[in-house]
Parts: C-alpha cells; sequence; structure tokens
C-alpha cells in the first residue's frame, strides 16, 4: 500500500516549505508571542490595578477573547475590518490590511488576552510583603513592578509562559483559513497541486510534532534553573 | 555562626548618619518634603495623632495618639493582634487609615501635597520576613532603591551599600544571594538596605520574630548599634528584655489602643494598667521555664541575651 506513495514530493518541495511556510509560522509565531507578553503583561497590570474603569474594561477585554472562537475572529478581522475602518474613515474603498498584518493582529490580542491570565497569576504569587518592601524603600508603583515584581512573576513561570507559547506555535496553522501560506498552507498547496494529500499532511504533522516536543523537552530542562531560591 | 564580629575600632561610616548625608540636600533643611519645616534636635520626628482604622466594619485601631522624639527608641508590644504591626505600618502609610493625622519629620503623611515615595524613601523599614528581592544579589539589593529612587550613580550606591555591609558584618556575602543567607543574616542586610537610603527614621516589625532561637541575638546587636548611634527608631518586638535594656519609652497596645505609654523604668517597673501587669506577669511567668534577665550580660550589646518568646 506504501507503494502508492511517493514521499519524493517531499524533498523536491523542502525550500517552498521552509523558506516560505516556516519562516511564515515563526515570524507570526515571534512576533505575535512578544507582542501578546508585552500588552497581556499591561492587560494584568490594568486588571490587578483596582482602578474601577479601567479593571472592568481588562476584564470585559480577557473574557470576550475567551468566548468567541479564534477562528471566526480571524475571518471577522480579514474580511470585515477593512469595511469598518473604511467606514470609520469615511473612505469609499476598503482600507488595504495585509494578510500577514491582519492575521499578526489578530494573534497578538487573542495571545495578549491569554497570557493576561498567567501573567495575574504569576504577578498574584509574589509575597504581598515585597511590594510592601519596595514601597517603604521609596519605589513608586512602576519601579515597585518593573524592578521587583514583574521580574520574579517572569522567573516564577517559565513552564507556563514557553507551553503558551508552544501552543501559539500551533495556533498559527489556523492562519490556513485565509489561504496564507504558513508551514500548514505550504504543505497544502503542494498537496493539492500534486495530489499527494497523504505525504505532504504527514509530513507537516512530523515536522510540527519535532518542533513542539523538542521545545516542551527544553523548557523541562529550563525550568529548574529559572527559578527564583526563596 | 557565620556573624564576624563588628569592627568595633575600625568603625569610619556609622550606621545612622541622618545627619550625614551631603547629597541629600532635598530633605534638610528643607525636610521630607520640598519647603517643610527641618525637624532639629530633640524635635518630634514622628506625631501620631488620633488615628482610628478599620478594616469594613471591624476597628484595628481607635484613637491612637503618641509622639516619638528624635533619637528616641520606643518600644511597641502587646498581645497578637493588638494593633501594634497597624499601627507601625500606617506610620509610612504601608496601610492608610481613615481617621487622624500622622506628621514624620514635618510631613503630614495622608495629604494631597504630600510625596509619599520621597517621604517613604526616608522612613527605613525592617519587616518580620525580611522581604529581600530573592531575584537580585545581596549587593543590588543594597543598591536598587538607591539607584531608581535617591538616584545614586552605580558606584556610589555599591560604596554606600558595601560599607553599610561590612557594618553589618556580611561582606562576604554581597556576592550571594539571599536564598543562600541564614534568617539572622538577610534581616541584617534588610536593616543595611534600609539603611542604604540616609533614613531619619526607621521602623521595625516584628524583626526577630520569624528567626530560629540562636540568630535573634545578631539581630538586636545592630538594633542597640544603630540606637547608640542616635537613629530614631520605633520598634514593634516581643523581646521584652531587649525591649528592658534598650528602650527610651514602651508603647503597650490591647486591642487597637494605646493603653500604656510610658518611660520604660515605669512601665516594667509598675505598669499602671491591669492589662499591662496582665501581659507582663505573662511574661514573667514564663521566665521559670528559661533563664531569668541577666542585666549584666545586657550591657555588653555582642552579647545580649533575650528572654524566650512569650507563648501565645
Amino acid at each position: 500500500m506504501l507503494s502508492n506513495f511517493d514521499f519524493g514530493v517531499i524533498l523536491t518541495s523542502l525550500p517552498y516549505l521552509f523558506g516560505q511556510g516556516m519562516v511564515f509560522t515563526l515570524s507570526l509565531t515571534v512576533m505575535a508571542a512578544v507582542g501578546g507578553t508585552v500588552i497581556g503583561t499591561l492587560i494584568a497590570l490594568a486588571r490587578l490595578s483596582g482602578i474601577p474603569g479601567l479593571w472592568h474594561l481588562a476584564k470585559a477585554y480577557v473574557e470576550l477573547c475567551r468566548s468567541v472562537p479564534f477562528v471566526l475572529v480571524i475571518f471577522w478581522f480579514y474580511f470585515l475590518v477593512p469595511y469598518i475602518g473604511a467606514y470609520a474613515i469615511g473612505s469609499k474603498t476598503p482600507i488595504q490590511v495585509g494578510a500577514f498584518s491582519s492575521a499578526l493582529i489578530t494573534f497578538t490580542a487573542f495571545e495578549a488576552a491569554s497570557f493576561a491570565e498567567i501573567m495575574r497569576a504569576g504577578i498574584q504569587s509574589i509575597p504581598k510583603g515585597q511590594t510592601a518592601a519596595a514601597q517603604a524603600l521609596g519605589m513608586t508603583y512602576w519601579q515597585t513592578m518593573t524592578s521587583v515584581i514583574l521580574p520574579q512573576a517572569f522567573r516564577n513561570m517559565p513552564p507556563l509562559l514557553l507551553t503558551q507559547k508552544i501552543i501559539l506555535f500551533q495556533d498559527t496553522s489556523l492562519v490556513y483559513v485565509l489561504s496564507l501560506t504558513d508551514f500548514m498552507g505550504a504543505p497544502s498547496k503542494i498537496a493539492q497541486r500534486d495530489g499527494r494529500l497523504v505525504e505532504m499532511y504527514l509530513f507537516a504533522a512530523v515536522v510540527y510534532f519535532t518542533i513542539c516536543f523538542l521545545a516542551s523537552f527544553l523548557v523541562r530542562r529550563l525550568q529548574g534553573r529559572f527559578a527564583v531560591i526563596r | 555562626m557565620t556573624a564576624t564580629p563588628m569592627p568595633e575600632t575600625a568603625v569610619t561610616t556609622p550606621i545612622a548618619d541622618a545627619d550625614h548625608a551631603p547629597e541629600d540636600a532635598g530633605l534638610r533643611p528643607g525636610g521630607l518634603v520640598y519647603g517643610a519645616p527641618a525637624a532639629a534636635p530633640g524635635e518630634t520626628m514622628i506625631a501620631i495623632d488620633g488615628i482610628s482604622k478599620w478594616y469594613g466594619d471591624f476597628q484595628v485601631l481607635t484613637n491612637c495618639t503618641t509622639k516619638v522624639a528624635k533619637g528616641e527608641f520606643v518600644v511597641v508590644c502587646g498581645p497578637s493582634g493588638s494593633g501594634k504591626s497597624t499601627l507601625i505600618k500606617c506610620v509610612n502609610a504601608l496601610e492608610p487609615f481613615q481617621k487622624g493625622q500622622i506628621t514624620v519629620a514635618g510631613t503630614k503623611v495622608i495629604d494631597k501635597s504630600t510625596n509619599l515615595p520621597k517621604l517613604r524613601s526616608r522612613v527605613g523599614m525592617v519587616f518580620q520576613h525580611f522581604e529581600l528581592f530573592p531575584h537580585l544579589s545581596i549587593t543590588d539589593n543594597l543598591t536598587i532603591a538607591q539607584r531608581k529612587v535617591l538616584g545614586r550613580s552605580a558606584e556610589d550606591a555599591k560604596k554606600r551599600g558595601l560599607d553599610l555591609l561590612a557594618r553589618v558584618g556580611l561582606s562576604a556575602h554581597a556576592d550571594k544571594f539571599p536564598g543562600q543567607l541564614s534568617g539572622g543574616q538577610q534581616q541584617r542586610v534588610a536593616i543595611a538596605r534600609a539603611l542604604a537610603m540616609n533614613p531619619v527614621v526607621m521602623l521595625f516589625d516584628e524583626p526577630t520574630s520569624a528567626l530560629d532561637p540562636e540568630m535573634v541575638g545578631e539581630v538586636l546587636d545592630v538594633m542597640v548599634e544603630l540606637a547608640k548611634e542616635g537613629m530614631t527608631m520605633m520598634v514593634v518586638t516581643h523581646e521584652m528584655g531587649f525591649a528592658r535594656k534598650v528602650a527610651d519609652r514602651v508603647i503597650f497596645m490591647d486591642r487597637g489602643e494605646i493603653v500604656e505609654d510610658a518611660r520604660k523604668e515605669d512601665f516594667f517597673g509598675s505598669p499602671r494598667s491591669e492589662r499591662a501587669q496582665t501581659f507582663l506577669s505573662k511574661i514573667l511567668q514564663h521566665r521559670r521555664y528559661g533563664d531569668p534577665i541577666d542585666t549584666a550580660a545586657l550591657s555588653q550589646p555582642s552579647r545580649i541575651r533575650i528572654l524566650p518568646m512569650p507563648s501565645r
């Protein structure tokens, strides 16, 4: 049965698969991860701030992102936002948002929402006395956060933090719905062209698995190194 | 014990040099906030004026009033839950209070025009659980606030930090992390960290309560040194032997009220209130199971002997 398969197609399409597909996937992952971490941290701080309007807003945002299917938002953002944007600025033609930018914004926004919850737990895990000590030394809110609380919160959570990024890496395959050439889209296009669906999807699965498995392994190895001794 | 004895003869930098901080022109003659009157010697450093505090419906502090003069060593004692820790945390507004006012070196704690971080930077505080920053080395613990809050250069901050680290006998540990030190050593670093900011007042919130018994002495030694150098100190502690030896005044609290506020001789000799008498007799009874106060030993700060903790 295997004789019906032609795995040679993988070899010939490697430059395309990795040169375009993997580069796209990795850039989207890295950019969304960085953006999501920064914005997510700010959302977490807003949620913990106790300032009435601000934390309601942050909570509402996180709840919204958790309550709608992600694929729907990717679609929605890509097809609807250009028209809404055009309406908002009074333009007759839809504003141009590139497919990559559109995907990046959507992923960053979602990553920020889920990371905000991790970060919130991370910040809350730092004893209250640390804040008191920093404030007693005359530190302002931002000095306390950036010098004392956040560095400890980040070091306490590499396992969760990095696992979240591995999930993000897998989730970027959802840009498939926008027909973008990520590492899911590239094999798919070759598969359709050459009629080699099984081979290409199998290969994509193996590569995703290998990368994620190795990354998870590294996360476990790193775990011990970062933890703060108390 | 890894503590090296204090270099009694080679003292170049006094621990308490609130009077010796040339780079802090903002404090004197201007007070903690620019334009505020400076505290002259003998003047009131901390004025607690009728403060009350509630957690929801529960009143934790009731109309507390007292004063701490410059250079005075005041011990705050009382049974668990009497509000003594809460009171001391009100002094630098770590705990907000709803009624009354506290004035530190001429600066009102609850006031819109008060720059609270600046006020706190001049009020040193030492916590029960040390609260060193575990992700930073000892040196960084000593310098971070000097650099970020006082704007000192990394070099100046490090010099000041290491000077104080030497004064608490821990020079060898400069590059270690807090988790590598014993409780007593961590608390001495915490005292040095607070002193690095050139505070005008030092607050201690049960500084020895979380320590193993054999480490209590080394921390109290540092505090005695500090008192000798004229630092204004307000200390919440259960170490009554230490209070009896070192304190100028004792404030006894119970159920959120200041029940007794007396000179140490009067408080230990003839406490007026029944509640203070009960409190003291419990501690004195406790002595049957431990060493009596050895006043001869107490006169030697480096060999202070401590009463066992009162049972709770």
